[in-house]
């Protein structure tokens, strides 16, 4: 259906629907128990629902404090406007939506750098405070639990002339126009290159960090965004029942919006307008119903189970999931049959012996569009001297030092539990070292943490994959172009993620180095292993590094694949640094120019790939170490 | 600056409040700890032990008894719960759990509404423990020194069973490691119960032991619910001595805030909560990123 | 675009009203008038009841609504009970009482919602009940505002009827200024006027009025405070500031608290010892905390309360009340109750007298009641033009001894009724100014 459509109004789709609905509601619901001004809480809830599925459902983060922003924008509205230091209300409004933001960044700037439910406390705890707050010190200017009553309507022009806009269906249309207003921007905000930095945050905060996002930054934006739309919905709350409630502080009002919010879906941006007219609507008509008096929260608790049990996605996220199952079920499936594939022809492969020699190897040389940063002339690129680290009394690494040439392959091999892991990340400082120091082009890096180094350059492929698992390939590596095209932090949050062209170039050019041309649209987590390996090494290309590290990426791989995978870390080599840390001997002693040998620790020898072969010390270390 | 004498009698008393606070809290860290729920019916099934000594103090007139058939209630019901509700959750994301969990408390507050009224009920002192004792610097209620010595032998039973037991074994195991227990083969879901049982005695003997001293009303458990929140944090999530300590600490903040103004407690828990949330959010005894 | 559709249709309406009629603008109230007439059916008329049927303040609201019902039935079916209250046959001007209760949860936003579906969507003709005075306030202002008629239920704070007074809205219930004043010489009289008081207030607007009133007239009897605690509304455990009561050595522990918190606090200062050596002194009594805490407890206690049902043995209509409450309910009621039942007698009566349903009329014959007060549960009450506020007896009660007690619900003696003129505040002393209708 909406395929026909021409691609200018398909974009804006979403909005024009939403257009059609909020003008035929006041006209075909109200019958149905909805009365203009629960159509317009309705809107409220979705206003404010706006900017808690920005940070919750796109970003990941639950947050129990959204009442502390919604109460601030409100209350600073309202008293304001009724203590006559304001006379506009939309000035007010702007005024206490500004503040509802800076109280955000407040908040947020302490609790982005936690995760999970420790995240949730901390928002649950700085609420609960701005609620107390409220209700006693501040109570000479919050009316403590009376809140602020009379607060004015607002007008629309100037003077006589001026048009107030007043209960019922003009505060609708306000309140629906906000609405409207609210949700093309979060849909903009969704699209932009933001949206999809808070998106692979959601899918693997650590992976985003490594790319070199300032993922602090990204979450305290989405942060603040929230708040701003707390604060937006709290001021119009006041304004349009004449009336602020000090309930809109409570504990109860972040978990009615969450509860909302899961409700009618999460990552909707409209889940929570629906929810809050589900909600609203039945705690309004149960209690018509004759006899049942209080019983009606006991029934709306019931019905509320049964619907987070059986609705696994809320309403709207069920509905979109059903309409993309139809649609997207065949490209599913089809994604999984190659997949099936393609493993089971390396399963064959692997089983028995390679049917012939592979092709002739290929080297292509990978240009891409994103150029490196600009670093240092030296010779070398990367170098670590007395290198430590040590957990308790274990030694991981212990004083390690050695040099890596520019534009070589480097390999660093060892037995197990020789320290090569925890070395590696050391070098992109995503383990700080307990002594000792990291140089890229002569600048220490040590103690930078992994976002700045990736920016300075260096990018790490990981021995256990560490993929967007919902995001598919095209959209993995543009996150991962993006961070070199743009900094640790911007804040473009109107442009298309797609717009930029040296950012899908960059993409275009790793997807066909990585062999991944037919498999772009496919998700990470239907990706087949061998894929998904490249796809992991793909990442810390396209963000275009100096130094590339891999660690073990040949790890688990069919013999097939390992050629495949050889190629291209040869075609990757030709215009960067690499060091490699793999077990695969036969790979090391055909890619590496020169071999470090880690041995419980400690260095063991470094030198040419010729040198170290010879070494008797790493012959008995290996005899020793491997053979056991 | 109140004088040395009320803030001696304002910190013994922060132990005795603080003692009740670690037992509220103990049953949501463990089952915080071991299932990685986190229980938003916790208040509620605070309430519901209250309720619960109310009916059988009415059959058996005797405290104990009927604190021991309110145990053998509130086993049931957290059996009940596990295996018809929150079983579905395990695999399900943590804000799912916060959900269902919250339409619980609803219902079960909602229950006792319609039940037993809005009303506050009556559980009384039992006859052993009226009247006032002397202790030199200040009268205290006899019932609640009491009080202090009923929940340090529960928690000590909590700590043997914890600490002391195959099972306390395997919940700290998966507390340390969820993923590792299921590796060497140990029946999670039968852990998972019997913790969610254990957690909900817990929290049920509080509320009864706590009967007496309280309004005993549907509405009761909130606040309860949420200090139990801020006791966790203070202790580290999932901690069991985190919350025994967490309880202490937020029971002498109250006291001690009280003792110049008792308007700002609440502000001064929370404000801590937030403190301790951005300078060591492992809270004291917890480790983070584990849940 | 239609910004304000309501003054465009008022205006044409209005128009076309003084067009066709002919009348005087001033001289008549507007024929459209918040949901007036469009709210008043051919035989009925709807009213809206917004009262905490779940939440802290739900036993009270559970009480108000049997009070509103049991009215709202009395004055439909029109029998003695309706004559005796001046009332003319079945119903108001005829029309039968439709409403319905909704469930404020003991929230002001949500009570804010629910009356304006009322007002919305069942086009109220009026609209009643709360049970805390931050409902009071935000319905007021609302009512105000789209010029529908709101009756304070149980709110008791000053400020109801003072800062926060409005044109649409009354109060029946005495506020805390007149508890105080009333019950501050009933204490000095038995007490002595060397007293040394110590003060529970519970941290909110109505927790600070009633302190202020009460800290007032018990200075102006010679007494002296040495102990004020403030707590946070919804406490559970009061230990940390009854033990500065407890030391504080005063004779009077007045405790401001109010429903469950009432009742927590009490029960805990007589664990502490505090009621052994202070007496108990409540300004204003919670509907259910005699029964909530028992008459050991209560024995003793000094209070004001609103109404209590042994007034029924000096007053007819508070006898068919009580008794008819108790033949439906099977309790008696609390005073909760009896605002209910007395709010909407009284807003029959004063529709009756205005002879028509618009609010405008209604508030006039509700502000002119002075001249010609109504005969009540209390005996005579009117209420003032100047802030809505009844003037009306307030009942000072002591805690009955258990072996005192002549039934099950017995809990206190009607120790002093004063009438209501002795102790309304001053007019103009809370801050009220009403606005136009």
């Amino acid at each position: 259906m909406t395929r026909n459509l021409p691609p200018a109004l398909r974009a804006v789709l979403p909005e024009t629907i939403l257009v059609l609905v909020l003008v035929a509601a006041p006209l075909l619901l109200p019958p149905l128990g909805f009365s203009y001004d629960l159509l317009s809480r309705v809107l409220n809830w979705g206003l404010l629902g706006l900017g808690f599925d920005i940070l919750f459902g796109l970003t990941g983060l639950l947050s129990f404090g959204q009442a502390a922003f919604y109460g601030v924008g409100g209350f600073v509205t309202a008293y304001l406007l009724v203590s006559g230091k304001v006379a506009s209300v939309w000035l007010a409004l702007a005024i206490g939506t500004a503040a509802a933001g800076l109280f955000g960044l407040f908040v947020g700037w302490l609790a982005v750098r936690r995760i999970g439910i420790y995240f949730t406390m901390i928002t649950l705890a700085f609420a609960q405070m701005a609620y107390f707050i409220e209700n006693s010190p501040l109570s000479d200017y919050t009316g403590g639990e009376n809140g602020i009553a009379g607060v004015p309507q607002p007008k629309l022009g100037f003077g006589e002339s001026a048009l107030t806009i007043s209960a019922g269906l003009p505060m609708y249309a306000l309140l629906a126009v906000a609405f409207v207003i609210g949700f093309a921007l979060a849909r903009r905000i969704v699209m932009s290159p933001v949206g999809s930095i808070l998106l692979a945050i959601r899918e693997n905060t650590p992976r985003v960090a490594m790319l070199g996002h300032d993922v602090s930054a990204y979450k305290l934006a989405a942060f603040v965004i929230a708040a701003l739309y707390a604060g937006l919905a709290g001021g119009m709350l006041g304004s349009f029942q004449s009336y602020m409630p000090p309930d809109a502080f409570s504990l109860e009002t972040s978990g009615q919006l969450v509860v909302q919010t899961i409700v009618g879906g999460v990552g909707t941006l409209i889940g929570p307008l629906v929810g809050a007219a589900i909600w609203l609507w039945l705690r309004d008509n149960l209690q018509v119903i004759p006899g049942l008096g209080a019983l009606w929260k006991l029934v709306l608790g019931i019905a509320f189970i049964g619907l987070v049990i059986w609705l696994r996605r809320g309403i709207c996220g069920e509905i979109i999931h059903r309409m993309n199952k139809r649609r997207e079920a065949a490209a599913v499936k089809a994604a999984q049959a190659r997949t099936e594939a393609i493993e089971l022809s390396e399963a064959g492969s692997a089983a028995g012996e390679p049917a012939s020699e592979p092709a002739p190897v290929t080297v292509r040389d990978i240009v891409l569009p994103l150029a490196p940063p600009s670093r240092g002339s030296g010779d070398v690129a990367l170098a670590t001297s007395g290198l430590s680290r040590h957990y308790g009394g274990l030694k991981a690494v212990d004083d390690v030092s050695f040099e890596i040439r520019r534009g070589t392959i480097h390999a660093v091999i060892g037995p197990n539990g020789a320290g090569k892991s925890t070395l590696f990340k050391m070098l992109l400082d995503e383990v700080s070292p307990s002594a000792g120091e990291v140089r890229l082009f002569g600048e220490r890096i040590t103690g930078l943490g992994v976002t700045r180094t990736a920016q300075l350059g260096i990018a790490k492929s990981n021995q256990l994959n560490q993929l967007f698992p919902n995001l598919t390939v095209r959209q993995s590596l543009r996150v991962a172009a993006l961070a070199r095209s743009r900094g640790r932090m911007k804040l473009d949050l109107i442009r298309r993620s797609g717009s930029l062209p040296e950012v899908e170039a960059q993409v275009e050019t790793v997807i066909d180095s990585l062999g991944l041309r037919e498999r772009a649209e496919t998700p990470a987590h239907i990706l087949a292993y061998g894929e998904k390996r490249r796809l992991e090494i793909g990442m810390a290309l396209a963000t275009s590094p100096n130094v590339l590290l891999l660690d073990e990426p040949l790890a688990g791989m069919s013999p097939v694949e390992r050629l495949a995978t050889r190629d291209l870390i040869r075609s990757i080599a030709k215009s960067r640094t690499l060091v490699i840390v793999e077990h695969d001997l036969d790979a090391i002693f055909q890619l590496a120019d020169r071999i470090t040998v880690l041995y419980e620790g400690r260095l063991l020898a470094d030198g040419s790939a010729e040198d170290v072969a010879r070494n008797q010390a790493v012959q008995d270390a290996y005899l020793g170490g491997l053979h056991s | 600056m109140p004088s040395w004498a009320t803030l001696l009698s304002q910190a013994f008393n922060g132990l005795a409040l603080g003692s009740l606070l670690a037992l509220v809290s103990s049953g949501l860290t463990i089952i915080l700890g071991t299932l990685g729920v986190l229980n938003f019916a916790h208040g509620a099934l605070f309430t519901v032990g209250a309720y619960a000594i109310f009916v059988a103090f009415q059959y058996t007139s005797s405290f104990f008894l009927a604190v021991a058939m309110g145990s053998v209630f509130m086993l049931v019901l957290g059996i009940l719960l596990e295996r018809v509700i929150v079983r579905l959750f395990y695999d399900r994301p943590h804000e799912d759990q916060i959900l269902v969990t919250y339409g619980v408390g609803i219902v079960l507050v909602e229950v006792l509404r319609n039940v037993f009224g809005s009303h506050a009920q009556r559980v009384p002192v039992p006859s052993w423990g009226t009247g006032v004792t002397e202790m030199g610097f200040l009268m205290y209620p006899t019932y609640r020194l009491q009080l202090i010595g009923m929940v340090a032998a529960i928690l000590l039973a909590l700590y043997l069973i914890l600490y002391r037991t195959s099972l306390g074994l395997v919940v700290r195991a998966g507390i340390e490691n969820p993923g590792m227990v299921g590796i060497l083969g140990i029946d999670v879901k039968r852990t998972f119960l019997v913790v969610f049982a254990v957690g909900c005695v817990a929290v049920g003997l509080a509320g009864m032991l706590y009967a007496p001293v309280v309004a005993v009303s549907p509405d009761m458990g909130a606040t309860f619910m949420v200090q139990s929140f801020v006791v966790i944090v203070l202790g580290g999530l999932g901690s069991f001595p985190g919350a025994v300590v967490g309880g202490l600490i937020a029971g002498e903040i109250i006291s001690i805030t009280s003792a110049f103004n008792s308007a700002y407690s609440d502000v001064m828990l929370y404000g801590l909560m937030a403190l301790v949330l951005v300078l060591r959010p492992q809270g004291l005894f917890g480790s983070e990123g584990r849940v | 675009m239609e910004f304000d559709r309501r003054r465009l249709v008022l205006g044409s309406i209005a128009g076309a009203a003084g067009s066709s009629l002919g009348l005087p603008a001033l001289a008549q109230a507007p024929a459209k008038v918040g949901n007036f007439p469009e709210g008043v059916g051919a035989d009925s008329v709807f009213v809206g009841l917004t009262i905490p049927l779940t939440g802290i303040f739900a036993a009270d609201g559970q009480d108000e609504k049997l009070g509103y019902e049991l009215a709202i039935a009395q004055i439909n079916e029109g029998g003695d009970i309706a004559k005796a209250w001046g009332l003319k046959g079945k119903g108001v001007l005829g029309k039968q009482i439709r409403y319905r209760v909704a469930d404020t949860e003991g929230k002001p936003n949500v009570a804010v919602q629910s009356a304006t579906q009322f007002f919305q969507r069942d086009k109220a003709i009026m609209i009643s009940g709360s049970v805390s005075s931050a409902e009071a306030i935000a319905l007021a202002e609302l009512a105000n505002r789209e010029k529908i008629l709101y009756l304070v239920g149980v709110a008791g704070a000053n400020e109801v009827t003072g800062k926060n007074c409005q044109r649409y809205s009354f109060r029946v219930q005495h506020n805390a200024f007149s508890g105080s004043k009333a019950l501050a010489p009933v204490i000095a009289k038995s007490l002595g006027k060397n007293i040394k008081t110590a003060f529970l207030v519970p941290d909110y607007t109505y927790g600070h009025s009633v302190y202020e009133s009460f800290a007032r007239f018990s200075k102006e009897q010679g007494w002296t405070q040495v102990a004020k605690e403030m707590v946070p509304l919804g406490t559970s455990d009061y230990s940390s500031a009854l033990l500065n009561i407890a030391n504080s050595g005063a004779d009077v522990f007045v405790n401001v608290a109010f429903g469950a918190d009432a009742v927590a606090s009490t029960k805990q200062a007589e664990q502490f010892g505090v009621l052994k050596r202070m007496k108990l002194a409540v300004p204003n009594l919670s509907g259910f905390q005699d029964k909530e805490l028992g008459a050991e407890i209560m024995q003793g206690v000094y209070g004001t309360c609103e109404f209590w049902w042994s007034l029924a043995d000096r007053n007819p209509l508070a006898k068919s009340f009580v008794e008819s409450f108790v033949a439906k309910n099977k309790y008696h009621p609390r005073w909760a109750a009896h605002v209910g039942y007395t709010q909407a007698f009284l807003w029959a009566l004063t529709v009756e007298r205005a002879g028509s349903f618009n609010p405008i009329e209604v508030i006039k014959a509700y502000e002119s009641s002075k001249a010609n007060p109504y005969e009540s549960t209390l005996g005579k009450i009117y209420f003032r033009a100047e802030d809505h506020q009844a003037v009306r007896p307030v009942a000072v009660l002591r805690g009955k001894a258990p072996a005192a007690m002549k039934g099950p619900e017995d809990f206190y003696d009607v120790i002093d009724l004063v009438a209501g003129e002795e102790v309304a505040s001053p007019p103009d002393a809370l801050g009220c100014k009403l606005g136009p209708v």
